[in-house]
C-alpha cells in the first residue's frame, strides 16, 4: 500500500557512497560507547544465527537419509571442537535474546538512561549462562 | 598554563587530507575552543572551524575529540593532561566543507522539512530577523553524526529531527499533524531506529532522542493512523 | 516491521525454551538417537510446536536481513522485490523442513 508522503530530504552525500562502505562504518567502534557494541553485536549474532538456521536444516536433511547418516552426525556432535561451536552458538542466542528484550524496552522509551548497565547486565549474562550450558554439555557427555 | 599538541585533521574536497599537529600553551580553565582559535590566531589563519556563542548554545562548534562527537566549547582543557595529544576530526555523516568544517544542510533540511525551520515565519517579527524557539535542542548534530544509521540510509530523519516531532506534536500549535505523522511513522521514520544510543550519549543539550522515539512509537501504536484534528487547533 | 520483530522476538525466547527444554532434558540425557528424535517428532502437538517455532524464527530471521539491507536505504520498487524473495525464501524453507520432518516420521 502506498501512503503520499509529505517532501522528505535526502543526504545526496550519503546516497552517492557505495553501500558497501556505508556498511563497513557501522564497524568503526572508533569513539564509541557501550550502545555502539551492542549494536554491532546484535548484528553479528543476528547474521550468525541465520547462517546457522541454514546449517541446522542442512543437518536435519541426515534425518532424510535414514539412520546410519543421522547416527554418524550425532558421533561428529560430541567433538571438542564441535563443542566449541555449541558454546559460540549459546553465547549468540543469549546474547540477541536479552539484548533483543533491551531493545525492546529501549525501543519504546523506557529505560535510556540505563542503557549502558543493561548491555553489560544482558552481556555478563549470556556469557555465565553459556558457561552453564557448556557445562552441562560436557557433563552429559 | 598547559601545553596541548592539537592534532587536527585537515584537508577537504579537492584538497589532500592529512593530520597537522599544533603546539599550543593554554589556561588549564579555558575550553579547547579557545585552545583552537589561538592556534588559527597565532600559528595558521589558514584553520577552518566554526564557532560563535562560546557556551553551547550556537550548536556551531561540534566536532570529534578523540573519536567522540562534542562541542569544542564544552570540552575542558583541564580533562587532559599536560603534554597530551588531542585528536580534531570533523563530524561524521555531513558532507566535509574543509577542517572541521561540514555542511550541516542535512540537519538544516530536515528540520525545514518537519515544520521546524531554522527560524520560523510565524516567529518573525514586522521587520525583524529574530526568532525564538524555547527548545532544548541546539542542532548542533552530534546527534546526526553519531548515528550508524544516518551514515548509511540518506532518508533516515535522525535522531535530533525524530526528537522535534515528537516536541511538536506534545503542542502542535496549527502544524500539519497528518505530515508529522507520516514522516515519523513510515520506514525511514521512528521505526528505522536500532537504538544504538549513542545520541543519547553525545548530546550536549540533554534532549535523549532514543526516549523521544519510543514516545513517538508509542504515539504511534496507539494513535494508529488517525488523524488527531482536536489536536490540530491547539 | 519494528513491532513485527519485537513480538516475534518475545515469542521466541519463550519457543527457544520449549524446544531446548524438549529436545535435550524430556528424555534422560537428551535426543540422541534417530530412533528418539523419530519417536519425539511422531507426537503431533511436538510436530504442532516445532514447525510454529520454525515459521516464527524464519519470520524473525528473514525480517531482520530485510531490516539490515532497508538500514542502507533502498528504493520502494527494490523493497517491494526484496519482500517478495524474502518471503518466497521463508516459504521455501518452511516447507522444505515440514517436507523433511514429516515423511522421515511417515517412513518410520
Amino acid at each position: 500500500m502506498e501512503r503520499s508522503l509529505p517532501y522528505r530530504p535526502v543526504s545526496e552525500h550519503v546516497a552517492r557512497t557505495p553501500w558497501w562502505r556505508r556498511a563497513a562504518a557501522w564497524a568503526d567502534l572508533h569513539g564509541r560507547r557501550e550502545g555502539w557494541l551492542a549494536f554491532i553485536l546484535m548484528r553479528l549474532t543476528g547474521i550468525g544465527l541465520v547462517f546457522y538456521l541454514f546449517l541446522h536444516l542442512t543437518v536435519l536433511s541426515t534425518l532424510a537419509r535414514g539412520p546410519q547418516a543421522w547416527d554418524a552426525f550425532i558421533a561428529l556432535a560430541r567433538s571438542p571442537l564441535f563443542v566449541a561451536f555449541d558454546g559460540v552458538l549459546i553465547f549468540g542466542m543469549l546474547y540477541h535474546g536479552l539484548n533483543g528484550l533491551r531493545v525492546i524496552l529501549l525501543g519504546l522509551g523506557v529505560g535510556s538512561r540505563r542503557q549502558a548497565e543493561l548491555f553489560w547486565g544482558a552481556f555478563v549474562l549470556s556469557i555465565v549462562l553459556t558457561a552453564v550450558a557448556v557445562r552441562m554439555i560436557l557433563m552429559m557427555g | 598554563m598547559r601545553t596541548l599538541n592539537l592534532c587536527i585533521l585537515r584537508g577537504g574536497p579537492g584538497r589532500p587530507a592529512a593530520y597537522q599537529t599544533y603546539r599550543i600553551t593554554v589556561d588549564e580553565h579555558l575550553n579547547i575552543l579557545d585552545a583552537v582559535q589561538k592556534v588559527w590566531a597565532t600559528q595558521d589563519p589558514t584553520l577552518l572551524f566554526r564557532h560563535a556563542c562560546h557556551h553551547a548554545s550556537c550548536g556551531l562548534c561540534g566536532v570529534r575529540v578523540n573519536g567522540r562527537e562534542r562541542l569544542m566549547c564544552l570540552t575542558p582543557i583541564a580533562e587532559f593532561p599536560d603534554g597530551a595529544t588531542v585528536t580534531l576530526e570533523p563530524l561524521r555523516n555531513f558532507p566535509w566543507v574543509g577542517d572541521l568544517v561540514v555542511d550541516v544542510k542535512p540537519l538544516m533540511e530536515r528540520m525545514a522539512a518537519i515544520q521546524a525551520p531554522y527560524v520560523r515565519r510565524d516567529e518573525l517579527t514586522a521587520g525583524g530577523e529574530e526568532g525564538t524557539r524555547f527548545e532544548d535542542c541546539i542542532e548542533c548534530g552530534l546527534c546526526m553524526s553519531a548515528c550508524p544509521v544516518v551514515g548509511s540510509d540518506s532518508a533516515y530523519l535522525g535522531p535530533s529531527p525524530l526528537a522535534m516531532i515528537k516536541r511538536l506534536l506534545e503542542e502542535p500549535r496549527g502544524r500539519d499533524i497528518r505530515s508529522l505523522c507520516l514522516l515519523a511513522g513510515d520506514a525511514h521514520g521512528a521505526w528505522r531506529c536500532h537504538s544504538v544510543m549513542e545520541c543519547v550519549e553525545v548530546c550536549p543539550s540533554h534532549v535523549d532522542p532514543s526516549q523521544a522515539i519510543g514516545w513517538l512509537r508509542r504515539y504511534l501504536i496507539l494513535r494508529g493512523r488517525r488523524q488527531p484534528a482536536e489536536a490540530q487547533r491547539r | 516491521m519494528w513491532i513485527w520483530q519485537a513480538l516475534s522476538g518475545i515469542l521466541l525466547t519463550v519457543l527457544l525454551v520449549v524446544h531446548m527444554v524438549a529436545n535435550h532434558f524430556v528424555v534422560e540425557g537428551g535426543l540422541r538417537t534417530y530412533a528418539d528424535v523419530i519417536h519425539y517428532l511422531s507426537n503431533p502437538v511436538i510436530f504442532l510446536l516445532e514447525t510454529v517455532f520454525l515459521m516464527v524464527v524464519t519470520a524473525h530471521a528473514l525480517m531482520g536481513v530485510r531490516a539490515i539491507i532497508l538500514d542502507l536505504g533502498i528504493s520502494p520498487a527494490a523493497d517491494r522485490r526484496l519482500k517478495a524473495a524474502l518471503f518466497a525464501l521463508g516459504t521455501l524453507i518452511v516447507v522444505y523442513a515440514v517436507w523433511l520432518t514429516g515423511s522421515a516420521v511417515l517412513r518410520a
